[in-house]
């Protein structure tokens, strides 16, 4: 618009700056050096529910002449304001409430500029005053959420810290604050960075490397920062704390601030460790204990086995996971004797199916390729819900124990059966033995005496140098037959009352193992309180051996039912006891009893002859008959109560 | 039988045994000598009569069968076990290895009298083959070694001229060794000097036949 030149020119122009001036969102005004109003547009009166004349100053009360619309709170701040501009001459510009003519305050900015004459003095002042109370209140709400969230920060409890960009610490929480007893500024030493004076005061020196470390390259990387470190408060005790902290970015992605936390974790620590020290406690008590401890899982497959069983085995858990077989099977093949292995494959499956624990002896193989016999026990572990979770197993060392036994047995086996065989064939070859000599003495001599005396002439002295042989021959034979008389009375008085099936169990003790080996189950059927009978318990005893011995011998490698049976049973006046076996069965009933009758090729054949002249000295019977559907019963019975045979 | 001319050993631990028996032979006139052990026995000087041995089997030193084994070779006395035991491999064994019989004690006097009996005869038919053997050895020993060559062809069966030629000598000359043999070894007859041979056991290495040796 060009400068108006003619009055016409000036009008319009006049006309047009009104118009601009009345159609402004704002208010516009204008005041003269006094401060007072000369012009106020209509718009603003209309706002203001005011007619100029109103906003006339009032001496004393009203200096100025707003009083009425300006907030109470606001009049003073806002009056001094403008005192010092007009005095200044300074812009002003100023924020207060204005009541609309409903008398709602709403908040305002007040602009003003001073207008100038040629030589300076100011002619008059022009203004605009906009409505900021959105801004206003979009101010304060921004503000109070502001305050709210620095009040969460600060009470929290956390140990919260911020630093800029570079790592010059800028925040500290509260909580922060009161732990260290110290605040961000604190520590600054003139020419250090603040950083460090922080760091210092407050982290251990052990760890101020790795720390300072740590974060320098977080600030480079941008990273964040998650370090667990030792630290001390105000006490001066240093505590394990673990620190995380976060880059805070702005919307270019520029880092503008690092917001971190420390949290305590000395207890953790604390505890953490303390559960270490626990677990290798147990570790090591798992790995010294003088056993084999081994683990499965509740389908049978080894999870773990402790150092010792390592040692032993020379391969750990790992080496049985081959691909296509399962562990358990790797591991019996490896290290379970051949013949041990099924008896230990079916009492593990039987365990595994039914939860009962489980004990077994076999021999497993040490890694120099020595088997050696164990004792294993397992038991299952359960859950909450009764499930098996784990089986936990120990198994023991046993083979010096089981040589020893072994040897024992066996040395008391051949020990009772020599001492049984010899008893009665070297009872009657040393009987037949000690008579027969007086004896042919006694007939050699006796010939020779009457050849004396019938030779011609007779000699006499002769023949009674004969006849006192013969008398001093037979006194020996005499006694010959008193020793062995003496030898029976002996064995009969070592009979006394026994209840048979403390025997059998005895017998059943000695033959354990050896039906363990031929897996061979014995069946006992006892029945209640069998009663007594007088028997010579090892007498009885080493039949019933004999008698078991041959049932087991019976049974084929091939035989699947291998049960050997033993029933005992009450007649009217004895007791009947069975021995059956399901073997091949008896090819020679009638000539088993005999003596030097064996089938077998180490044979004496003494056993059963000596088992039934044993039973008949007892009083009872002994005798053979065929087991259903297959199979032999030898059947003895022993009289009742105290009626025994000499 | 006399009685002077044969003599029963017996060997046995049990002392009542041994002065029994003695005293028993004794009175039937026969002569014995009693041994303790089987040690005993070999090492005692034995008369050079026809004898029976009485060999009990259950002996301190070694066992009656045992010492039976190791005799066999020399030329030993007939045996007469006795036992206090009887079983039957033992008297099965011992009558294999050729004892005279096997009795188990007590035994009746008839019973061992009729062993003995049968062992002196046995024994004296032995010593009369030995000697017999002994004597025809000497004469065999007697003879020149062509004599010697002689006499295998003469017993085989060869006519006087084939054994000269097989010797190289004439059916003369062959004739005087001839005798000389037959003379020498106290043959009567060829057939004797054959049974000789056989005795000495000779081989038989030619024959009348042609073409065989």
């Amino acid at each position: 618009m060009d400068a108006p030149h003619t009055p016409d020119e000036f009008d319009a122009h006049a006309a047009r700056a009104i118009r601009i001036i009345e159609s402004m969102p704002g208010f516009a005004w204008s005041a003269g050096p006094d401060g007072r109003f000369i012009y106020v547009s209509p718009n603003t009166l209309t706002y203001l529910g005011t007619a100029q004349i109103e906003l006339d100053p009032l001496a004393d009360v009203d200096e100025f002449g707003w009083r009425r619309v300006v907030h109470p709170d606001d009049y003073d701040r806002v009056a001094d304001r403008w005192r010092h501009c007009l005095r200044t001459g300074e812009a002003y510009n100023a924020e207060h409430r204005l009541r609309r003519a409903d008398g709602v305050y709403r908040w305002f900015r007040n602009f003003g500029t001073p207008s100038r004459d040629t030589e300076g003095r100011i002619t008059e002042w022009y203004g605009t005053t906009i409505d900021i109370e959105e801004l206003k209140q979009t101010e304060e709400a921004l503000s109070e959420r502001e305050r709210q969230l620095r009040e969460l920060i600060e009470t929290l409890p956390a140990m919260i810290w911020s630093t800029t960009p570079s790592g010059e610490p800028i925040f500290f929480s509260r909580q922060f604050r009161d732990f260290l007893g110290f605040d961000v500024a604190d520590k600054d030493i003139p020419g250090v960075p603040r950083l460090t004076g922080v760091l210092n005061a407050h982290i251990h020196p052990d760890d101020l490397d790795a720390v300072n470390a740590l974060f320098a390259r977080c600030l480079v990387t941008g990273n964040p920062y998650a370090l667990k470190h030792r630290q001390r408060g105000f006490d001066g005790v240093y505590k394990w704390v673990e620190t995380r902290a976060n880059a805070m970015r702005n919307r270019k992605g520029l880092i503008t601030q690092w917001n971190g936390i420390c949290f305590d974790i000395e207890d953790l620590m604390r505890v953490q460790s303390a559960l270490q020290a626990n677990e290798r406690e147990l570790s090591q008590l798992v790995d010294m204990v003088p056993s084999h401890v081994w683990r499965l899982t509740p389908d049978g497959e080894p999870t773990f086995f402790n150092k010792r069983m390592v040692d032993y085995l020379g391969f750990d858990v790992a080496d049985t996971i081959k691909p296509g077989i399962s562990r358990l099977v790797v591991l019996t093949k490896s290290a379970i004797h051949p013949d041990d292995a099924e008896a230990f494959a079916d009492t593990l499956d039987n365990s595994l199916r039914t939860g009962e624990p489980f004990a077994i002896k076999y021999r497993l193989r040490r890694t120099d390729g020595v088997y050696r016999w164990m004792s294993s026990r397992a038991e299952p572990l359960r859950d909450s819900s009764g499930r098996i979770a784990q089986w936990y197993g120990l198994c023991h060392d046993i083979d010096d124990q089981v040589s020893i036994a072994e040897e024992l047995r066996l040395a008391q086996e051949r020990l009772a059966r020599s001492t049984q065989a010899a008893s009665l064939a070297e009872l009657s070859a040393s009987i037949a033995h000690e008579v027969n000599q007086p004896l042919a003495a006694i007939v050699a001599n006796s010939h020779a005496c009457h050849r004396w005396l019938t030779a011609d002439p007779p000699n006499i002295g002769r023949a009674q140098k004969t006849v006192e042989r013969v008398i001093r021959d037979t006194n020996s034979a005499a006694e010959v037959v008193g020793r062995i008389r003496a030898l029976f009375k002996q064995s009969a008085e070592t009979r006394h009352l026994t209840a048979i099936d403390s025997v059998i169990d005895e017998a059943r003790e000695l033959l354990a193992n050896e039906a363990m080996r031929r897996r061979i189950r014995i069946e006992m059927d006892i029945g209640e309180y069998p009663p007594l009978a007088a028997l010579d318990p090892v007498q009885i005893q080493q039949v019933l051996v004999n008698l078991m011995r041959n049932g087991m011998e019976a049974f084929g490698d091939d035989d699947s039912d291998r049960t050997l049976q033993v029933r005992v049973r009450r007649t009217i006046d004895a007791i009947q006891t069975e021995i059956r076996d399901r073997g091949r069965g008896i090819e020679f009933p009638d000539r088993i009893f005999e003596p030097f009758f064996t089938t077998k090729e180490n044979g004496m054949g003494m056993g059963l002859a000596i088992c039934r002249s044993i039973i008949e000295s007892h009083g009872g019977r002994l005798w053979v008959e065929k087991n259903e559907p297959r199979g032999a019963a030898f059947i003895f019975t022993l009289p009742v109560g105290t009626k025994a045979a000499v | 039988m006399t009685t002077r001319d044969h003599i029963v050993f017996i060997v046995d631990d049990d002392i009542r045994i041994r002065d029994a028996l003695i005293e028993l032979l004794e009175s039937h006139g026969v002569r014995a000598a009693a041994f303790a052990s089987a040690g005993d026995y070999v090492k005692a000087a034995k008369p050079d009569l026809p004898a029976c041995l009485i060999l009990d089997v259950e002996l301190p030193d070694i066992s009656g069968l045992e010492l039976q084994k190791q005799i066999a070779a020399g030329g030993h006395p007939p045996i007469v076990f006795i036992t206090g035991h009887g079983d039957i491999p033992s008297s099965v064994q011992a009558i294999k290895r050729g004892a005279v019989d096997f009795l188990t004690k007590p035994f009746s006097d008839a019973d061992l009298l009729a062993a003995i009996d049968a062992a002196v005869v046995q024994d004296t038919s032995a010593r009369a083959k030995r000697a017999e053997l002994a004597l025809l050895e000497k004469r065999y020993g007697e003879l020149t070694s062509r004599e010697r060559d002689v006499l295998p062809l003469i017993v085989s069966g060869l006519m006087n001229k084939q054994a000269a030629a097989e010797l190289g000598i004439s059916e003369v000359t062959l004739q005087i060794h001839r005798r000389k043999v037959l003379q020498k070894m106290g043959a009567a007859s060829l057939a004797d000097l054959v049974r000789m041979a056989q005795r000495l056991e000779i081989p038989v290495t030619h024959s009348r036949r042609p073409g065989g040796a």
